[in-house]
């Protein structure tokens, strides 16, 4: 009896640290709620909110890679000091896109629908749910350095990698990519915070 | 005294049995899932990375040919001003005259009146099951939503309105976009869709209502105007966040165009247009509709 028991406690002890790894859906879980959590808070004011998502939601996406692929083949025509570069500007405009989309919020939660993982890649099927809309979203997911990590959102069908890929790639066609790096700087720039928004939000 | 002990032994069994059959209808339900699945689990996949992973860094995203770029950024410009300068400010001003859920019932009046285009091309794309959908929805919502004012088939019944047009019903046979055109007020189309919106224009019971050309294009500007009064101020979020916005809505365009073409969700056996559980006939029984 008493080794049974025993055993039973050793084989626990070895799936212990199974368990313990997060499920990729466990991730953006996590992510959804902290960000859900600041945005729900009432008595915060929107520059507050930007201050305390901001930095939140990094550790959740796998930045290097999304910037890595959002330049695909242009990535390996770039040196190594343009690759350093186009990463930090794309750090900053992606943060910027997301903290923009504070003040956009006005209620609504997050149904997780579907959990799909093959290899190292998972695919996380959600519904945004507000009083007045239903948007599909989609996490892309790659397991990277030990832990699960968004890669691309699908928001509606339209991937936010590909329409970045797409567009940046025509930009340096075109502009090289000093034109590039350029118009990020710029578009970084203009993104910080205003004090006003830009148009009244009443009853909408 | 046996009796009894049959009743009991009835009732323990029926209690023991029900956990069983369920868990092994979950089972089968289970297995069947997968079985159908595995296709599409590994297309789906293979449709979410493969741009992204396959070569060393991905692929290089050309999403549609684009040869007439220089008049379509012209009239993107002139479309931006005019949404600016004039239609967002009548927008915004309709909005804070008109009160919320009157604007919703117009939005989902012109909706409704739109629907024949919706059940004509699903059933021109052999969906039968969104034929149905879209039929019930018109019936349902010209009738008990009093003129499609209102919105039951959703919002009691939980039958979402499935966008269908011919653009896409082409589309769904293989036919491509063409290129990509920017349409002066309409904004974002391509040779496939703009020829799509045409056919459709058959369908839609607007155009046999006798009206004039100028009644018809104020009845298409109401429209507008109600629907963006109702829009989060989407499109300034993208001029806001894009580093070239043309591109970004060019790119966003083709593939939200792609999505709802959506050919993967088609199966042979989709005959029936009672199938599935989209269908609740107690919408027809008044009483549950004012939830007695």
């Amino acid at each position: 009896m008493k080794t049974i028991i025993f055993g039973g406690m050793l084989l626990l002890l070895l799936l212990a640290p199974a368990w313990g790894m997060p499920e990729p859906q466990q991730q953006v879980e996590e992510m959804v709620n902290s960000v859900l959590s600041v945005l729900q808070k009432p008595d915060l004011t929107a520059a507050e909110k930007r201050t305390q998502v901001s930095g939140m939601v990094q550790k959740y996406l796998n930045m290097s890679s999304m910037a890595r692929r959002t330049l695909g083949e242009y990535w390996n025509s770039a040196s190594e000091e343009q690759r350093k570069k186009f990463t930090d500007l794309f750090v900053k405009v992606l943060e910027g896109t997301y903290l923009n989309r504070i003040n956009d919020y006005s209620g609504g939660t997050v149904q997780y629908l579907k959990q799909r993982v093959k290899g190292d890649k998972a695919i996380i099927d959600t519904k945004f749910v507000s009083a007045d809309l239903e948007i599909p979203v989609q996490y892309k997911m790659i397991f990277e350095n030990g832990s699960w990590e968004v890669f691309d959102v699908v928001i509606d069908g339209v991937s936010l990698i590909r329409n970045y890929r797409s567009s940046y790639g025509e930009i340096i066609r075109k502009d090289g990519y000093d034109g590039l790096f350029a118009l990020m700087e710029k578009k970084v720039s203009d993104m910080q915070p205003t004090e006003q928004p830009l148009a009244p939000q009443l009853n909408q | 005294m046996l009796l009894r002990f049959l009743v009991i032994f009835l009732l323990f069994s029926t209690v023991f049995a029900t956990p069983l059959v369920a868990a092994e209808s979950r089972v089968t339900g289970k297995a069947n899932l997968e079985g159908s699945q595995t296709d599409s689990f590994d297309k789906d996949f293979a449709e979410a990375f493969d741009r992204d992973f396959l070569g060393p860094n991905g692929h290089q995203e050309k999403l549609i040919p684009d040869p007439l770029e220089g008049w379509n950024r012209g009239v993107f410009w002139f479309n931006d001003k005019l949404y600016f300068y004039l239609v967002k400010p009548v927008a915004r001003g309709y909005r804070y005259t008109v009160p919320k859920p009157a604007r919703t019932s117009v939005k989902n009046f012109f909706s409704n009146l739109a629907a024949p285009i919706r059940v004509a091309n699903a059933l021109l794309q052999f969906k039968f099951k969104d034929f149905g959908n879209e039929l019930y929805r018109f019936i349902v919502n010209s009738t008990l939503g009093i003129g499609g004012l209102f919105d039951p088939a959703d919002s009691i019944a939980g039958i979402k309105r499935r966008d269908k047009d011919f653009g896409l019903t082409m589309g769904y046979y293989g036919i491509g976009h063409g290129f990509y055109l920017v349409l002066p007020i309409v904004g974002p189309s391509s040779l496939r869709d703009a020829t799509g919106s045409v056919v459709d224009s058959f369908f839609d019971p607007a155009k046999y209502a006798d009206l004039g050309t100028v009644e018809y294009l104020g009845v298409q500007t109401f429209k507008t105007i109600n629907w963006l009064s109702l829009d989060p101020d989407t499109y300034e979020g993208v001029i806001r966040d894009a580093l070239d916005p043309y591109l970004f809505i060019r790119a966003a365009y083709v593939q939200r165009r792609m999505a709802m073409v959506g050919r993967s969700d088609y199966t042979v056996d989709m005959l029936n247009i009672f199938d599935g559980t989209d269908f609740d006939f107690d919408i027809v029984n008044p009483l549950r509709w004012l939830g007695i």
